[in-house]
């Protein structure tokens, strides 16, 4: 029961665990199922003909495993149940809206959304199964697309770009391409290339980063000259700010590139610069654009004035929906979340804390930082410094997004529309959580598995069993 | 890296925690303000997600709904019905999408089921999956008088007029009816714009439908105030007894010099009967000369004893009379007037039913209530109301000497109300006091007020009060009306 070894690294554990993964997913797909069966005799006190859809998604769950079993047999075990259970949980919750007023159900109608709301939302799961193994089969070391940098980084560019030149606004931000009645948001894409940008290019340049200038008040800060890169970014940020009105986006952009650089070069300095930048963006922006400023003022006086009916509102729908739920919430299908307006989409997380209640809402919480956590282990002890960066980034800005959402619609910060992952309906997020779960997992599949077989020359790596 | 990577671990285990600080304060801690916040769907949509708790009358010994909730098929919204319309409705009030009235609204937490006592039954229906229910309001009503009194009214001629009738041993309201009343079903609308008309509407009405006349101190209560001027000469000694005679001219000068005749200027017996034949044939000269002696504050004195100038909680608040302090009121000239019920003070039909039910209670006021208990949806007893007493107005004997003279006025051939309230009338013996008061103008600008105040004593006690607006003589108007409530109360229709 003993593993030694001489290395001073953390012992990978010999075991590939996978069918803990199946027990926790089957478990994950068992409160699915509860969660479908309590959320449609909640509406109608009946079992809908919908269940097929759960059935299907189960398959594909599955299908998911077997394909992690094949591909990354050494993955964190806990990656895929905890997506499988979030995305799961947001078919659940889409089914509910869906129905409400329709089909003789409670409630009224939630009208910007089809009648074909959760078939489509179990279509984008499948593409977004078919993109983890895409990405599983085609991608077998993440440091393979550490090649790619340049690459990817151009075609972020061009994805961040594309709905400020073609773009449709929805909600007064500009972040979706609509082919026909089909609309893409290409951030939720851009962000995984950035992410694989951003680390390619600061493994490279990271110890000419690290450099120290000049020292105020005890933090060494940067070399003038090496400012460059943050400032190209903050200017990109702010421009999705300008052309988009994307707070979201642009938040999540830029903290992902300074949660990065400090992590390649440990220079607080930068995180200390980034965060002034970034205030100060925000700041002149919200000056300058009403847009922007209105969301600051539906943050800091929701219910002054006529702004409980306008500015705020929809906010303060979502706000009074949690609270309607209080500490048990009122049950699926019993509450009333379709009073909040695209509570589908930003304030999904409001519905669920308006059914689920604050235990249930916490559990969600609990489960994303779960899997963040999961995703920053494998940052840890995987070895390349690339798919370290790499899964850091991710899994840092996996944490940022739901703070946003989340803190927005809790009005702990002021509301940015950007999606709550696995759980907003929209294909674009959905099949770029998959993506990102694919590569954490993949990281986590090189942090885990087993050092290949020793090399004579490299002496101390010898790997003793001892089972 | 590693060691920024722990870094920025720790800032995103702050930012879980910060939202879970954050969603803890909404869910757990705000939820009350949030439910306040004016305009909040939820809280408003959600009164009609479960069924409101029913109003039923037993005051006949069995239930009758009068206010129901029902569910509206192929949905989960429940409609209030109120299954007689108004017949019923100043007791009930009514209950729209928006507010409340009358029993609505004083019980509505009950109804709604939110308030603390109905805690722990919620409690148990959460657990077992049951419906949240509301608690069912029991009133005091008599379905027969109700009935009785609301039909006799409707077919008085059109006249603004209410009946209120109680138990008066016990304070328990059996009848309170209001005419023109309005029809609650009305207003139960979803839709608040027809809402909006309608009430508009029924606010505009001339008629004032929404008035409760029955507690509402609207008219002069004329020679039927004539109860508190013996009680109070009697319990001052100044009168010993019914057969002491009181100088009563036709017509009396006051002492500012103006004249103050009787009904009809007609002289009263010999003027100088006993008071009690004073009192059935309503002279008011008699009584205005007792008051100028009582003088204005140990008249109000009494009047505030019989429930004048009080505020009561029938649960809806009522004051039932009114005798102000105007200016010049103790001015012996303007006492006279008070004396006779024709100065300033204002009654309604509650009012003169308490007068009649405090003599019929050798002296003691009952506190008048609706709400006889209230049942959480598994019948259960939440509240129960105990009679109290409410006032004292007169010892037994004085009461026992006012009640002989209410007597005569029924029995008496002479009394005012020996025809539409005594034996040619009625089998049942009714003791009671007419009253017509004078508007101040010619009867044909505008009809006097009727009004009758009376109860029947025994095993099966009832006082009733009733005024009919422009109704003319007391005697004509009002008796009738209030003879068809105790017919039908006591089974003798």
């Amino acid at each position: 029961m003993t593993a030694a070894s001489f290395s001073d690294q953390p012992v990978p554990m010999p075991r590939a665990r996978r069918r803990t993964e199946l027990a926790m997913l089957v478990f994950a797909l068992a409160v699915v199922l509860l969660a479908y069966a309590a959320a449609s005799l909640g509406l109608s006190g009946k079992l809908s003909g919908l269940s097929v859809y759960i059935l299907v998604y189960a398959l594909m769950m599955i299908g998911a495993h077997l394909a992690v079993r094949r591909f990354a047999p050494f993955a964190d075990p806990l990656l895929l149940p905890l997506a499988a259970l979030l995305n799961g949980l947001g078919i659940v919750m889409i089914y509910r809206l869906q129905e409400s007023g329709r089909n003789g159900n409670p409630g009224t109608v939630v009208t910007d959304m089809s009648t074909s709301a959760t078939m489509l939302q179990v279509l984008w799961t499948a593409v977004g199964v078919i993109a983890l193994v895409a990405v599983l089969v085609l991608i077998r070391e993440a440091r393979i697309l550490q090649r790619y940098t340049y690459t990817l980084g151009a075609v972020a560019l061009v994805l961040l770009a594309i709905p400020a030149l073609i773009g449709t606004s929805v909600n007064g931000a500009k972040v979706w391409i609509t082919f026909g009645s089909f609309s893409i948001e290409p951030g939720e894409f851009a962000r995984l290339a950035l992410a694989v940008f951003f680390a390619g290019y600061l493994v490279a340049k990271r110890d000419v980063l690290a450099l120290a200038g000049r020292r105020v008040l005890g933090i060494d800060l940067p070399r003038a000259r090496d400012l460059g890169p943050v400032l190209i970014a903050w200017g990109a940020s702010l421009l999705i700010l300008i052309f988009e009105t994307d707070i979201g986006t642009s938040a999540l952009f830029f903290g992902l590139f300074v949660a990065m650089l400090y992590i390649a070069t440990q220079r607080k300095s930068w995180l200390l610069i980034g965060l002034g930048l970034f205030l100060a963006g925000t700041w002149l922006t919200a000056l300058t654009f009403h847009h922007v400023m209105s969301r600051f003022t539906a943050w800091l006086h929701p219910f002054s004035g006529s702004n409980p009916t306008g500015i705020s509102y929809q906010p303060v729908q979502g706000l009074e929906g949690m609270a309607f739920g209080g500490i048990f919430g009122t049950g699926l299908g019993q509450g009333q979340p379709y009073h909040t307006p695209l509570v589908q989409s930003d304030f999904i997380f409001t519905a669920f804390g308006e059914e689920l209640g604050l235990v249930g809402v916490m559990a969600l919480l609990l489960i994303f930082g779960l899997l963040v956590q999961r995703g920053l282990r494998a940052a840890l002890a995987v070895k390349d410094p690339f798919s370290k960066l790499l899964a850091a980034g991710l899994s840092f800005v996996l944490a940022l997004q739901v703070f946003v959402i989340v803190g927005g619609v809790s009005f702990l910060i002021p509301l940015t529309g950007v999606t709550t992952p696995f759980l907003s309906e929209g294909g674009s997020s959905l099949v770029a959580s998959w993506i990102l779960i694919a590569l954490l997992i993949r990281v986590s599949n090189s942090a885990r598995q087993p050092a290949p077989q020793p090399i004579q020359d490299e002496g101390m790596t010898q790997v003793v069993r001892a089972a | 890296m590693n060691r920024a990577i722990l870094r920025i671990s720790l800032a995103c285990l702050a930012m879980f925690v910060l939202l879970l600080l954050n969603i803890n304060y909404v869910q757990a801690f705000e939820t009350n303000k949030l439910a306040g916040e004016p305009g909040n769907i939820r809280i408003f949509d959600q009164q009609f997600t479960y069924q409101r708790g029913s109003i039923v009358a037993t005051g006949d010994g069995s239930d009758l709904v009068i206010a129901k909730s029902v569910l509206i098929k192929g949905t989960n919204t429940y409609h209030r019905v109120y299954p007689y319309g108004p017949v019923y409705a100043p007791v009930t009030g009514f209950d729209t999408i928006y507010s409340q009235t009358g029993i609505e609204a004083t019980e509505n937490n009950l109804l709604a089921g939110t308030d603390p006592r109905l805690a722990i039954h919620n409690l148990t229906s959460l657990l077992t999956g049951k419906q949240k229910q509301g608690a069912t309001v029991a009133v005091t009503i008599s379905p027969r008088a109700q009935e009785a009194a609301y039909n006799a009214l409707v077919n008085d001629g059109g006249h603004q007029a209410a009946v209120v009738a109680m138990n008066p041993r016990t304070g328990a309201i059996l009848a309170m009816a209001s005419y023109p009343s309005f029809n609650p079903n009305e207003l139960t609308t979803f839709d608040g714009t027809q809402l909006n008309d309608t009430y508009n509407k029924l606010v505009r009405d001339p008629s004032q439908p929404l008035l409760n006349r029955a507690v509402t101190p609207n008219f002069p209560p004329g020679s039927s105030f004539k109860i508190v001027t013996s009680s109070a000469a009697f319990s001052t000694g100044l009168l010993a007894n019914t057969s002491t005679t009181v100088a009563a001219p036709q017509p009396l000068r006051l002492p500012n010099g103006n004249f103050l005749n009787n009904d009809g200027d007609i002289p009263c017996a010999n003027g100088n009967p006993p008071v009690i034949e004073a009192f059935y044939l309503s002279c008011n000269t008699a009584f205005a000369k007792l008051g100028i002696k009582l003088t204005a504050p140990v008249l109000r004195d009494y009047a505030n004893k019989f429930g004048m100038n009080q505020t009561l909680d029938i649960p809806f608040q009522v004051e039932p009379g009114l005798f102000p302090e105007d200016s010049g009121w103790t001015d012996p000239s303007l006492t006279a007037f008070s004396a006779i019920g024709q100065f300033d003070d204002e009654v309604s039909p509650l009012q003169e039913a308490m007068f009649a039910a405090a003599i019929e209670n050798g002296g003691t006021l009952m506190k008048p209530y609706l709400v006889q208990q209230v049942l959480t949806p598994s019948l259960s007893v939440i509240q129960s109301t105990a009679p109290t007493a409410f006032s004292h107005p007169v010892t037994p004997e004085v009461a026992s000497d006012v009640s002989q003279m209410m007597y005569e006025v029924t029995h008496n051939p002479a009394g005012t109300a020996y025809q539409t309230a005594g034996p040619p009338a009625t089998s049942i013996q009714i003791y009671g006091k007419t009253g017509t008061a004078e508007s101040g103008l010619t009867p044909q600008e505008s009809p006097d007020d009727a009004v009758f105040s009376c109860f029947v004593p025994g095993a099966n006690p009832i006082a009733v009060g009733v005024i009919v607006k422009g109704g003319g003589f007391g005697a004509d108007a009002a008796a009738p009306i209030a003879v068809k409530v105790i017919e039908a109360y006591l089974g003798h229709s």
